[in-house]
């Protein structure tokens, strides 16, 4: 894959900003402003009238009883919704500990003096396009487990969980199904996933539908 | 609640607050339903995504930051991606830009603040819109509003890819040069 230079960049960022540049154009178009300041500026500025453009469309009544259903539809869907997450939770709450666990005795097989401090996780937002609202969310713990989740206008799909250690070698950790917009997925990076390093969700086609950057350590 | 912002309906709304869900689905469902109509031009289908835009909004209203927009452009951006998902097998284009130039609309769910300031911001974008050459307002009400690529604009307008291309690109940095230059003489 090229990258992009910056004219080639300023040729696509309209269409960028606009959520119309196809895949493949896509990712390169992200992966050079992810790393151009002045770039990420000019796209942020043209998303700003991009979004915007839908105001433009004409406002219409809707029919009767629209507002009850939508009302009753988000109720049922909370309840279903809770339900939900408190099984994820359970889940998710279970595979931390299993994780925990195996993480200490390997460290204490092979230094049985040593004491495992987990550290905080370190949370990274995952965005399809620069500026957007997040798609989701990545976390990495003790630098190289990693979980991966989307829930917000995510395409239905399968995607490959790519780690790229900041100046080292991109690999696969995972993959994640998506339905219904909502797909999670874990994995451990080969090496530690230092400020700079990327979490990317990869279509079947090669190209990078989301991705986040690890911040730097403060 | 008809005086209450935006930005604290989506909070309200964040908490699960049903009587802030109820103001703010009447605050804006003549816009998301509006929108959804034209994108995907058909009443049922666009009463559907209109439903489930509000819901995604509901889910996502503890996401909300409003250091990335209104709340308006927030929502509408939700029901413009989930209108052009309900339509990936297209119709035929034969929506008339001028028809968003032309039309004038009013919410009367609004406090006049935000009446006046929302109005504000369309106005400026329509006249904007409309000192476009039409070929421009065109390519980018077809990009731009109704989520069509650059080649699917150049097959609509049976234009070469590069000139469709340059056509999104022209209109939206005139947009932008419109609306600043605005901003900046106010």
């Amino acid at each position: 894959m090229s990258v992009y230079s910056c004219a080639q960049l300023r040729e696509v960022a309209p269409e960028l900003a606009l959520g119309v540049l196809s895949g493949a154009e896509r990712a390169e178009a992200i992966i050079h402003v992810n790393g151009c300041a002045r770039c990420q500026a000019l796209v942020n500025e043209l998303t700003e009238v991009a979004d915007a453009l839908p105001l433009l469309a004409p406002e219409h009544e809707p029919p009767p009883g629209f507002e009850s259903r939508v009302l009753a539809a988000g109720r049922a869907r909370r309840r279903r919704t809770t339900r939900r997450w408190v099984a994820s939770i359970a889940a998710a709450a279970a595979a931390a500990a299993i994780l925990s666990i195996t993480i200490v005795r390997v460290v204490e097989s092979n230094d049985s003096a040593s004491t495992v401090a987990m550290r905080e996780p370190v949370e990274v937002r995952m965005v399809t396009t620069p500026g957007a609202y997040p798609a989701g969310w990545a976390y990495v713990t003790n630098g190289t487990s990693v979980a991966v989740a989307v829930d917000y206008h995510f395409p239905s799909g399968r995607y490959r969980v790519v780690v790229v250690p900041h100046g080292g070698t991109s690999a696969t950790i995972d993959t994640m199904t998506v339905a219904d917009g909502r797909g999670s997925a874990t994995g451990r990076s080969p090496v530690p996933l230092p400020g700079g390093s990327t979490i990317e969700l990869v279509a079947a086609e090669g190209n990078t539908v989301c991705h986040g950057t690890v911040a730097p350590e403060s | 609640m008809w005086s209450v912002s935006d930005d604290a309906l989506v909070a309200g709304l964040a908490a699960g607050d049903q009587d802030a869900a109820s103001a703010f689905v009447r605050r804006f469902q003549r816009r998301v339903y509006g929108l959804a109509r034209t994108i995907v031009g058909d009443d049922r289908a666009a009463e559907d995504v209109a439903q489930e835009a509000f819901l995604r909004a509901w889910r996502h209203a503890a996401a909300y930051d409003p250091r990335r927009g209104s709340v308006v452009s927030w929502l509408l951006t939700i029901t413009r991606n989930l209108s052009i998902d309900a339509v990936r097998v297209r119709r035929p284009a034969s929506f008339d830009p001028a028809v968003l130039v032309e039309t004038d609309h009013e919410s009367t769910e609004r406090g006049p603040h935000k009446l006046a300031e929302l109005n504000d911001d369309t106005a400026r974008l329509r006249a904007a819109l409309a000192r476009l050459p039409e070929d421009q307002s065109r390519a980018i009400v077809l990009a731009g509003l109704l989520g069509y690529t650059a080649r699917e604009v150049s097959e609509i307008e049976d234009i070469p890819l590069g000139t469709a291309k340059t056509r999104i690109r022209t209109a939206l940095q005139r947009l932008r040069a419109a609306l600043v230059s605005e901003e900046r003489a106010e």
